[in-house]
């Protein structure tokens, strides 16, 4: 009993944080905000939902199967969040020296 | 027991028809694109509860072919709309 | 309680599929694309199949949505390096295409 109710427990603070995961993937303003939002739900989230299965789950090959799911959206969410992260930056630092050029070929022309 | 999952459930679905908004108003596409990684997350957490819920064990599995095939698309995105040089 | 959760199965499926063919933007219609093969394996494990779920996670939501990145890629138009001074003004109404370059 005590079992099931930390349980449940567990899944409502899962659901909380995919629910705050959504909501800055709506209110913050920019792609590395959105990315912060975004892996919060995806570790932190989805491990306590998975935590919340384990704890009703009586078998030792569920567990292992859940926790293996918990690692592969780990992995998964590193992976995709660095290499976006990375073509932002990249996106961002052309920008940036372009507008630097455009002012110094200003400069030297006035 | 099982009503609290039942509405937790349908809170998390809540939660990806409400990430449609980011996919339509995103200035960029790696804001749609997270959007789609974000509704794939939470694909996986609402099969593992259906799954606690209705008592089949055969959801997991979905799960975790879900879980490893959601980078897949992500990859993809980036290697396909990344390099503009070329 | 779980007929809220079909009702709103149902709605997120009609309104993605929908939304996903009547869009202007081609790379936002891909998104939908693979978020709609997210939300049919979500109805098949609901409906009790997991093996045509598996079926519809892999290839509809994985490798269809690779696929069809792919051909986008291949429909852009030749990538000519205009650099433009509006580039900063990325909250302007153009902001949406401040990538096609």
């Amino acid at each position: 009993m005590t079992l099931e109710l930390l349980s449940v427990l567990l899944a409502i603070a899962g659901v909380v944080f995919f629910f705050a995961g959504a909501l800055g993937l709506l209110r913050f303003p920019d792609v590395y905000s959105r990315l912060h939002a975004l892996t919060k739900a995806d570790n932190l989230g989805l491990g306590l939902i998975v935590m919340a299965a384990i704890l009703q789950s009586s078998s030792p090959a569920q567990w292992l199967k859940l926790i293996l799911i918990w690692l592969m959206v780990m992995l998964s969410g590193a992976v995709t969040c660095h290499l976006v992260a990375r073509r932002a930056r990249r996106i961002d630092s052309r920008v940036d020296k372009t507008l630097e050029s455009n002012a110094r070929q200003e400069e030297s022309g006035a | 027991m099982t009503a609290y999952l039942i509405g937790l459930v349908v809170l998390l679905l809540c939660t990806l028809l409400l990430g449609l908004v980011r996919v339509f108003s995103g200035p960029s596409r790696a804001d749609r694109m997270l959007a789609s990684q974000l509704f794939g997350t939470t694909g996986v957490a609402i099969i593992v509860l259906l799954a606690l819920i209705t008592d089949m064990n055969g959801l997991h599995d979905v799960a975790l072919v879900m879980a490893v095939l959601a980078p897949i698309t992500s990859v993809a995105f980036v290697h396909m709309a990344g390099d503009e040089q070329r | 309680m779980m007929h809220l959760f079909d009702l709103l199965l149902i709605l997120g499926l009609l309104s993605f599929a929908t939304l996903s063919l009547t869009v202007r933007d081609v790379f936002t219609s891909i998104v939908l694309f693979i978020s709609t093969g997210l939300i049919i394996a979500l109805t098949w494990a609901r409906l009790g199949a997991p093996d045509i779920a598996i079926a519809e996670a892999a290839i509809g939501a994985g490798l269809t949505g690779a696929l069809l990145l792919a051909a986008w890629r291949r429909l852009q138009p030749a990538v000519t390096d205009q650099r433009t001074h509006c580039r900063n003004g990325s909250s302007s109404p153009t902001g949406a295409d401040d990538e096609r370059h």
